[in-house]
């Protein structure tokens, strides 16, 4: 099982990798899609499955699918797929990244933080990541708002920067 | 911009900031820094010029990645040790990379590349919140945790940004970017005695931010965007012209002005703590930017081109007096005799 939670944690770096090597986000979201069932399935593997089930239902089912509306309409006419050489060069340059980055690790040792837990007991109080969630609207009741003003402040952030639609901050060029 | 789009973004700055330096738990300060990066975004972008939009990206994506790795920092920090107070960093791992997400958010060397450029494209009120708002929080983060830090690398990284603020800060003839690279070197007196006296850091920062937004007001009154523009303003202005020369000096740091006293602390604090070639090697490296403070200083109050010395002020004109650049222009000239006091309260 902790070469299974390898080889999630392998997809996850796959695919942002993915995201990052593609200059057309058509493609690059292909990459997001495969990166977050990736983390979903490490969310399960540690046993939180509330926080995973989250995660596939806002990420995949709210933002990916607006995104992907808004760039549609947004209508590149010839985007770059894999099949163009800038991508391919920018996908083999990450990859050689993040292998000598890992390597680098292992010297350093990095590699002590492992995944293994079943239970995550030392870094939660509560087992459930339920109590959590609950906790977050008595306790945490601060904190919710806080998150709540961010999630509305990045809203009309980006609404403001692309007020005047090709007069605006985001244009073709 | 829509007043109530700048109201939302005036008032996300203050509880962004206000969040961070209240807090003791990791993920809470993440939130105000995240908070801040995203509410000054559309205010640097305001003009939708490709610059300005330019200087948004550089920003956003430099900010984005350097509170990537403050989150990181804590939750190695938190798998370690099982608590997430500021205050509690002890995993060495989790300083190093800390410190240099800080160092990425203020804008120390070598991780400075990105500040000038955005403070040359955003608007000067902007460039004069990026430049002492925005290195509130991170600043208190170091603070917060200075006794678990580094002093060997932070000594690097401020004896280099010093150094390049100076260098680099030379060839510069728009005003945004002098005060870009001014900005880095009084960060790196800043970096340089966080670990010794964590108070004359504050202290330090607190001088900085009084003296760097009397010159941003000031410039901000004369539309000052680069040196031929402050040469032609002593007609319009000569009363705000000859402050804003006493106010550069103070910047540069030279006796008697407020600006001597935050060199003249460090450096007594760093003999001390037995780091003279360290003093020796900042005080030596702030000499670089003694020189363009001096040109900018001298460009203030010319009076010769294009006017004749005779040529009188002019009678009429359109600058209305403004008080808080008066009041920081005051304070940055004369509070340099009441240093027991400063030292004392901060």
């Amino acid at each position: 099982m902790t070469y299974l939670m390898f080889f999630l944690g392998v997809c996850f770096a796959v695919g942002v990798l993915g995201v990052a090597s593609n200059p057309s986000p058509y493609y690059g979201v292909v990459g997001l899609v495969l990166a977050s069932v990736a983390g979903c399935g490490w969310l399960l593997g540690l046993g939180v499955s509330f926080v995973a089930l989250v995660l596939f239902m806002v990420y995949l089912g709210g933002m990916l699918v607006v995104f992907v509306y808004s760039v549609a309409l947004a209508a590149e006419p010839f985007p770059g797929g894999l099949g163009d050489w800038r991508v391919i060069g920018c996908a083999v340059a990450f990859v050689a990244i993040v292998f000598g980055g890992l390597v680098f690790g292992g010297f350093m040792g990095a590699w002590k933080f492992g995944v293994s837990t079943v239970n995550n007991v030392g870094v939660f109080v509560v087992r459930s990541d339920f109590s959590g969630v609950s906790m977050f609207y008595s306790h945490g009741a601060g904190m919710f708002l806080v998150a709540g003003w961010g999630l509305l402040l990045t809203l009309f952030v980006v609404l403001e920067l692309v007020r005047g639609l090709s007069r605006g901050a985001i244009r073709a060029v | 911009m829509n007043p109530y789009a700048t109201s939302i973004m005036t008032f996300s700055l203050i509880l962004g900031t206000t969040i961070t330096i209240s807090s003791n738990h990791w993920v809470l300060a993440w939130t105000g820094l995240e908070i801040n990066t995203l509410a000054i975004i559309p205010l640097i972008a305001k003009s939708h010029h490709p610059r300005a939009v330019e200087a948004a990206t550089k920003y956003f994506l430099t900010q984005a990645a350097a509170s990537a790795l403050v989150l990181f920092s804590s939750m190695t920090n938190a798998w370690v040790t099982g608590q997430w107070d500021i205050t509690q960093m002890n995993h060495p791992t989790s300083c190093l990379l800390l410190t240099a997400a800080i160092a990425i958010k203020l804008g120390l060397v070598p991780f400075h590349f990105w500040f000038p450029e955005v403070l040359q494209g955003s608007p000067l009120m902007t460039a004069l919140l990026l430049s002492t708002l925005m290195k509130f929080p991170p600043l208190t983060l170091l603070l917060l945790t200075s006794k678990s830090l580094d002093p060997a690398l932070l000594t690097a990284m401020a004896l280099a940004s010093t150094a390049l603020g100076g260098w680099m800060g030379l060839n510069q003839t728009q005003t945004r970017k002098i005060l870009a690279f001014s900005s880095i070197s009084h960060l790196g007196w800043i970096a340089i005695i966080l670990v010794y006296s964590p108070k004359l850091a504050l202290l330090t920062f607190y001088l900085y931010t009084i003296m760097t937004s009397a010159v941003f007001l000031a410039l901000n009154k004369i539309k000052a965007l680069n040196l031929s523009m402050i040469m032609t303003s002593w007609t319009k202005t000569p009363v705000l012209n000859a402050t804003l020369m006493l106010v550069l000096l103070s910047l540069a740091g030279l006796p008697p002005l407020t600006g001597f006293m935050p060199k003249w602390l460090i450096i007594q604090e760093l003999t001390k703590q037995e780091m003279t070639p360290a003093a020796m090697a900042i005080a030596m490296l702030s000499l670089l930017s003694l020189f363009f403070y001096l040109r900018l200083a001298y460009h203030s109050t010319i009076t010769l081109p294009p006017n004749s010395s005779n040529h009188m002020k002019q009678w009429y004109t359109s600058k209305t007096p403004s008080t808080p650049t008066a009041v920081l222009a005051s304070l940055s000239i004369l509070l340099l005799p009441l240093s027991p006091m400063m030292h004392a309260i901060v």
